[in-house]
């Protein structure tokens, strides 16, 4: 599907330290000035909040945490008074968690204080804010989560599932990131110092960056710049340190050049990760060399101004890099000094004029997560007629795992007429991996562990997956528990270095890559009830785009403080576990299929999916497997109507009397359809599947549809 | 060797194993042998893990490079290393 829809870049918005909209930073990167100063953004007192923070000024009024009003400002910027986007996918690791930690200091037992903490919901404030009907994906891969959301609204644009995507990331300054990367000791005392020969770490900082992208063009509306490719890796090598080679970012922007079809001579500027950690600043010095051989691009990493803004650095860079292509300006690496002699780069000391074709811009985040980014001046090319066909996947092995154990236990269960929800036994997920492996992980990453491992073994392949992509709407929330009881028990002072680094949504993703060795593309949507879909939908489009097979997975597992707080699912029953996918191109071998079919919002949307997933045959399914997560229960008599006119004589099953409420069971109730599907009935109430068809739809706040054949 | 110092590394090989959920038992820990890059599969993660430990329970900063390399030679010198920082420690 390359070469279909391209990516203008016609809006640009942007937050950070020093600067609040884009006018504000195009000053700051031709005048630079930094302004860290000690956090006030969070309660921080006592020695050891005094290191000094990237903050942004304001955002301190109550109601939407500070990540939604950051993220709602800059992306305000960014869609202007244009024609509003037709699908959103947002950056963030943070969220609402500075208002989580407030409701867990004060002891809060309200789950409406903590209703901001699920990362959805700061895309569903800028889907409420721009009427957004169609597909809301949040991306959470750490420091590179808004690199990667550039990349899959790139797909988005590219498959002609979308026209206009706002893209990119925020974050906002908070106690977990602060006091982790304390911890951590990676934070410099005297503000980071990029490239330096006494560099000592980075600034944590906050802020956004979005960019508005056009397959097309509206009229009047003029392309700044243009995403032409995307790059993403993962290093498998260690859950916080670089691959000391770099060899990851290597292969991101490797990845990223030819996916733009552009030579590495060819790049005028590469702006870099550069967080000013010893470390970082190494691997990825050498991992330019690998890439552009002797003949460096001109180089600097932005972060000396702007801190390091997390989640939301890969957006505000791609701001950045598109403004150095606008004005043709190369940024100045702020705050060096003394460029150190071992890293062998010479990067750009002060904002010089210079003719900047293409920009490569790179973002790299914990679990070994890369991402780049290749942006041009806009190209006059005619874009090709984008196909909205998704191919077909063909499941080559499924694993899950529920209250009952893993896939054969489930159906015992279900053939029996038992309910099969509930928290997943130990012994189910014990063996996930060596024991000195998974020595210090949690729940999360333990279940994902065994769910990937079952599926990729059963699989049959030897080889590393092609593409990883990783579901979980409420991520490791015991480790973030974790991290934030210690801290506040010890006044600010002391928290497990471990449990931080485990409190990242994609965390568990990279461990399964370590486990796999797989240095593929890496993503983790955590995207409420849909987090499992859109994984799907993520592989589909990377099987498209050539992937020869694709490990999609979708997890959740409870934490008896948290989730009951925040997910009125976990409030009535504790029910954890998922299901795991490898998935390949529809290859005509015998087996179940599974195509995911649409996400719309579901106030007044509805019921166009559903008419458009009928396709003029409200035969065409023997069952349609509805699952409403118990926050939207009150819908159910609304969508029950709807499907029934929908598709009349169509049997619906609510597959969560069956299976249980968690956020991901959905992918659980896709495993149980694939091997339904083949055994020709489902084992939910024994029902036949004469057509060897299932819809899966789900109603939330938004409804998501995927099929399941054979 | 005192007999407060073989209390002490006691302590940090329980601690050690406690904190790093290392499938071993606290005896098994040679107190001589390196605790970084040998047998144990101790990395970067770990050894933060026992800085913050140690500021922890003893009052004692590990927070450079070099004070790490000479803390955690081994379980040995980690004790004299605490003993020798310790605020308000008997001489």
């Amino acid at each position: 599907m390359s070469g279909g829809g391209r990516a203008y870049v016609t809006g640009i918005g942007a937050v950070c330290a020093g600067a609040a909209n884009v006018a504000a930073l195009r000053q700051l990167l031709a005048y630079p000035k930094r302004c860290f100063q000690l956090p006030t953004a969070f309660p921080a007192n006592g020695p050891t909040a005094q290191l000094p923070v990237a903050q942004v000024a304001g955002f301190d009024a109550n109601g939407l945490p500070r990540t939604h009003r950051i993220a709602l400002q800059a992306a305000r910027e960014a869609v202007g008074d244009g024609p509003l986007p037709d699908a959103i996918v947002v950056g963030t690791t943070t969220g609402g968690i500075l208002t989580t930690e407030a409701a867990l200091q004060a002891g809060s037992g309200d789950p409406r204080d903590y209703r901001f903490h699920g990362l959805d919901t700061v895309a569903q404030a800028l889907a409420a804010a721009f009427n957004v009907d169609g597909p809301v994906f949040t991306v959470s891969t750490a420091c590179s989560s808004a690199a990667a959301a550039v990349s899959v609204a790139q797909a988005l644009l590219r498959a002609g599932l979308a026209q206009r995507v706002l893209a990119g990331g925020a974050d906002s300054l908070s106690r977990l990131t602060f006091h982790g990367f304390r911890q951590l000791q990676l934070v410099a005392p005297d503000g980071c110092k990029p490239l330096d020969v006494n560099r000592t770490g980075m600034t944590v900082g906050e802020g956004a960056g979005f960019l508005f992208l056009e397959s097309k063009p509206e009229q009047g509306r003029r392309a700044l710049a243009e995403v032409v490719g995307t790059g993403l890796s993962c290093d498998a090598y260690h859950a916080t340190s670089p691959h000391p080679e770099g060899t990851g970012a290597a292969l991101a922007m490797r990845r990223a050049l030819a996916d733009a079809g552009i030579a590495p001579s060819s790049v005028s500027y590469v702006n870099l990760h550069g967080t000013g950690t010893p470390d970082n600043d190494a691997a990825e010095a050498r991992a330019i060399k690998q890439v552009f051989g002797q003949k460096l691009p001109a180089l600097s990493s932005i972060k000396g101004l702007t801190g390091h803004t997390l989640a939301a650095a890969g957006g505000l860079e791609a701001v950045v890099s598109v403004i150095a292509l606008d004005e043709n300006l190369l940024p100045a690496n702020t705050g060096l000094e003394n460029v150190d002699p071992k890293l062998a780069v010479s990067p750009v000391l002060e904002p010089t004029r210079a003719t900047v074709d293409v920009v490569l811009s790179n973002s790299f985040g914990f679990g070994g997560n890369n991402a780049s980014l290749v942006l041009s001046k806009p190209t006059s090319t005619p874009a090709e007629a984008a196909t909205a066909e998704l191919p077909t996947l063909r499941i080559a092995s499924v694993a899950c795992l529920t209250g009952r154990g893993t896939v054969g236990e489930t159906l015992a269960a279900l053939n029996a007429g038992e309910f099969a929800g509930g928290l997943v036994p130990e012994g189910a997920f014990a063996k996930a991996a060596p024991a000195a492996f998974i020595r210090r992980l949690k729940r999360l990453p333990r279940l994902m562990l065994a769910l990937a491992n079952t599926a990729h073994l059963g699989s049959g392949t030897r080889s590393a997956p092609d593409f990883l992509a990783v579901g979980t709407a409420w991520g490791p929330l015991a480790e973030t528990q974790e991290f934030l009881r210690k801290l506040f028990e010890s006044n600010d002072q002391f928290s497990s270095p471990m449990d931080f680094i485990g409190s990242v949504s994609n965390a568990p993703a990279g461990q399964v890559a370590l486990l796999l060795g797989a240095q593929c593309p890496n993503l983790t949507f955590s995207s409420a009830d849909r987090s499992f879909e859109q994984a799907l939908l993520s592989a589909a489009l990377a099987i498209a785009n050539g992937a020869r097979n694709a490990l999609v997975l979708a997890a959740e597992a409870y934490e008896p403080r948290l989730s009951p707080l925040l997910d009125p699912d976990a409030a009535a029953k504790p029910c954890d576990g998922g299901a795991a996918f490898v998935l390949v191109p529809d290859d005509g071998a015998p087996g179940a299929r599974i195509r995911w079919l649409g996400e719309t919002v579901s106030e007044g949307a509805a019921s166009a999916l559903l008419a458009r997933v009928a396709q003029g045959d409200p035969g065409r399914f023997d069952v349609v497997a509805l699952g409403i997560p118990a926050a939207y229960a009150s819908l159910s008599r609304h969508a029950l109507t709807q499907v029934a006119a929908a598709f009349p004589n169509c049997p619906v099953l609510p597959y969560r009397d069956w299976l249980g409420q968690h956020a991901s069971v959905s992918a659980t109730a896709a495993a149980i359809a694939a091997e339904g599907v083949v055994a020709g009935a489902l084992p939910f109430a024994k029902t036949p599947l004469p057509r060897r068809r299932v819809l899966l739809l789900q109603l939330g706040r938004r409804s998501t549809a995927v099929e399941v054949f054979a | 060797m005192t007999e407060s110092k073989d209390a002490l590394t006691a302590e940090l090989a329980r601690k050690l194993v406690e904190t790093l959920g290392l499938d071993m038992a606290a005896k098994a820990v040679d107190p001589a042998a390196p605790l970084i890059g040998a047998g144990l599969g101790i990395d970067s993660i770990d050894t933060l893990e026992l800085v913050v430990m140690i500021e922890r329970d003893y009052g004692v900063k590990i927070d450079n490079r070099a004070a790490g390399v000479e803390a955690f030679a081994s379980l040995n010198a980690l004790a004299d290393y605490i003993r020798q920082r310790r605020p308000s420690s008997p001489a």
